[in-house]
């Protein structure tokens, strides 16, 4: 052996060793930009008022303090309310989005009739439609018939702009293609109705494609802002980031200032929920995202 | 005619359970999507507000309206300006990620594209919130570092362009995360051999991501372009948070002008007619886009 390539292997190992050090600086340094906003949040939500409006801010607060904190749970604001509210209409929402899907998407998928093909580019052809389009409409359906004056037509109410879901219908289409024929004939010969078919041998294939569905569902129904915003009368009826965004419209007492700290306080609380969902069901969230965009 | 009909009802005898699976679907997608589309573009034609017996059969009046309106044309330029900055930074920030996270270990991988799937699933409002803060002129946190690097303080939300510069950055924060995702995904379908086989002909990294790596990554880069422009397009809940679409509507956008125009005004018949205005350019941006679709690559 020469010992040219030998220093061509040590020069490209040099060089290789220097760009895997760039990158990770470089992916640190943008890890920390992006995630500054939260850790700013978090950190804020220990910091008094006056320390708050400090300069220069402190980028660790060295007098933490549980005060907004103990504001946040213990003033007029019904926060763990708005807890229970949000979890209700996110869950709702994905109760009934995976009732739908699960049987429209299996229609479609494995089931052959007449006008299928024209129906699910119809119902696929409103996926992309702005959804602001059908608020005005559904508004006047939740005033007109009075839904926002008992607590569970409040719930349907802000679920009901998701229940259509194209895009759950979709991904189970999607997933469905991929059981073979075979097997749910298998199922048939041995005498399951096509009830049977779908409960016993169906569904718990879907069962990783529901669980994406379901992740996915409950984070975009939890960050449905606007329309909760809308449609709540009271503050016992606000889901968790309207009662945020009003905390943080709100003056401190005796102050026309807002009320920093409190108000990261309740930033931290709402980001908290969606965050702990997020660590632990990491792999759904991921495959939620990519199911149907990227081919494996 | 009479055997078509005949083959017609034996497959639909056939096919009959097929029907019943998608009813509870179909019937949720006439109730809460079709006729409320449908009511809304007639809704478009009257003048309306809160007490609906009372609407004004009026044409085509409210969208000749809007051509002369010229908060309706801000808001349309803002949110064009919106997608042309919003969606190009989203991409080459999350392409230029994704492909520094690529070659790491599994472990490293999962770390970063958690911490910036992060701000996403934290929503727009908590980002809000805290942006608020930091874009504060006296005590924020933004003035203060510009302030090190010896640049004057700004008025970040009650000045213009900055309050349009100031909704960008929040909306970047959160968007970069999904495709960063979809990147990396499409980078693991990449052949390993094909790679080896550009080192061997002595292709460097850079090289081997220009000339491999994003052609192959087409089909995706594509999928991110048309979500991102659509979502963009919805942009409403950074806004109303951090500037309310001022100052004199230089950050407003189309769906800030529905939800003004609707919800703070009770102009449901104006309020309609910009929203079909807004589906039909997503509509066509659809099919635009549609053409640049391979039919491999769906």
């Amino acid at each position: 052996m020469s010992s040219e390539p030998m220093e061509q292997d040590i020069y490209r190992l040099a060089v290789e060793k220097t760009t895997r050090l760039l990158s990770y600086v470089l992916l640190t340094l943008l890890a920390i930009t992006f995630l500054l906003p939260l850790y700013w949040m978090f950190t804020g939500s220990f910091k008094l008022q006056s320390v708050t409006m400090a300069l220069p801010p402190e980028i660790f607060p060295t007098n933490p303090t549980l005060e907004n904190w103990t504001r946040l749970f213990t003033g007029p604001w019904p926060v763990w309310r708005w807890v229970l509210n949000s979890m209700a209409v996110s869950l709702l929402t994905v109760v009934l989005v995976l009732a739908i899907s699960s049987l429209t998407g299996y229609g479609f998928g494995k089931k052959k009739f007449p006008g299928s093909n024209a129906l699910f580019i119809i119902l696929l052809s409103t996926m992309f439609l702005p959804n602001q389009v059908i608020l005005i409409p559904l508004f006047l359906l939740v005033h007109g018939l009075h839904m926002t004056s008992t607590t569970l037509g409040t719930y349907f109410a802000m679920a009901m702009p998701m229940i259509s879901s194209p895009f759950g219908i979709f991904l189970i289409k999607q997933f469905c293609s991929t059981i073979p024929d075979e097997l749910l004939d298998a199922a048939r010969i041995d005498g399951a109705s096509e009830w049977g078919v779908f409960t016993q041998i169906v569904l718990p294939l879907l069962k990783p494609a529901l669980a994406a569905l379901a992740i996915f569902t409950f984070n975009q129904a939890w960050n449905y802002f606007m329309w909760h915003f809308v449609i709540a009368t009271d503050k016992s009826q606000y889901t968790l980031p309207v009662g945020i965004s009003i905390i943080s419209r709100t003056p401190a007492i005796g102050k026309m200032l807002t009320d920093i700290g409190l108000t990261m306080a309740g930033g931290s609380f709402g980001a908290f929920f969606m965050i702990v969902l997020f660590v632990a069901f990491q792999q759904y969230f991921i495959k939620g995202i990519t199911f149907g965009a990227v081919k494996e | 005619m009479t055997s078509r009909f005949k083959v017609f009802a034996k497959e639909f005898r056939k096919g009959w359970s097929g029907y019943l699976f998608i009813a509870p679907g179909y019937i949720a997608f006439i109730a809460f999507m079709l006729i409320p589309i449908l009511f809304a573009i007639s809704l478009s034609f009257y003048k309306a507000s809160f007490n609906l017996d009372a609407r004004q059969f009026v044409g085509f009046a409210q969208y000749i309206q809007l051509g002369q309106d010229l908060v309706f044309i801000q808001a349309l330029q803002n949110t064009i300006n919106y997608t042309l900055v919003i969606v190009p930074s989203t991409v080459l920030i999350s392409l230029m990620v994704a492909l520094l996270v690529d070659p790491l270990g599994p472990r490293m991988q999962g770390f970063f594209r958690g911490a910036f799937y992060l701000p996403g699933v934290a929503g727009g409002v908590v980002l809000s919130v805290v942006y608020l803060w930091i874009f504060n002129p006296t005590y924020g946190l933004l003035n203060y570092v510009l302030g090190l690097f010896g640049i004057e303080p700004v008025l970040w939300l009650a000045t213009s362009p900055h309050s349009f510069q100031a909704v960008c950055a929040v909306v970047l924060t959160f968007t970069i995360g999904q495709p960063i995702i979809l990147f990396l995904a499409g980078l693991a379908g990449i052949s390993q051999d094909v790679l080896d086989a550009a080192t061997v002909d002595g292709a460097n990294d850079l090289q081997k991501a220009i000339y491999i790596r994003l052609p192959l990554l087409r089909p995706v880069i594509l999928f991110v372009v048309a979500t991102q422009t659509i979502q963009v397009f919805q942009l409403w809940e950074v806004i109303y948070m951090v500037t309310r679409g001022g100052p004199f509507n230089s950050s407003t956008s189309l769906v800030f002008l529905i939800y003004q125009t609707a919800f703070e005004n009770s102009n449901y018949g104006k309020a309609s007619a910009i929203g079909v205005v807004l589906m039909l350019i997503i509509m066509a941006f659809t099919l635009v886009q549609l053409k640049f679709w391979n039919k491999s690559d769906i």
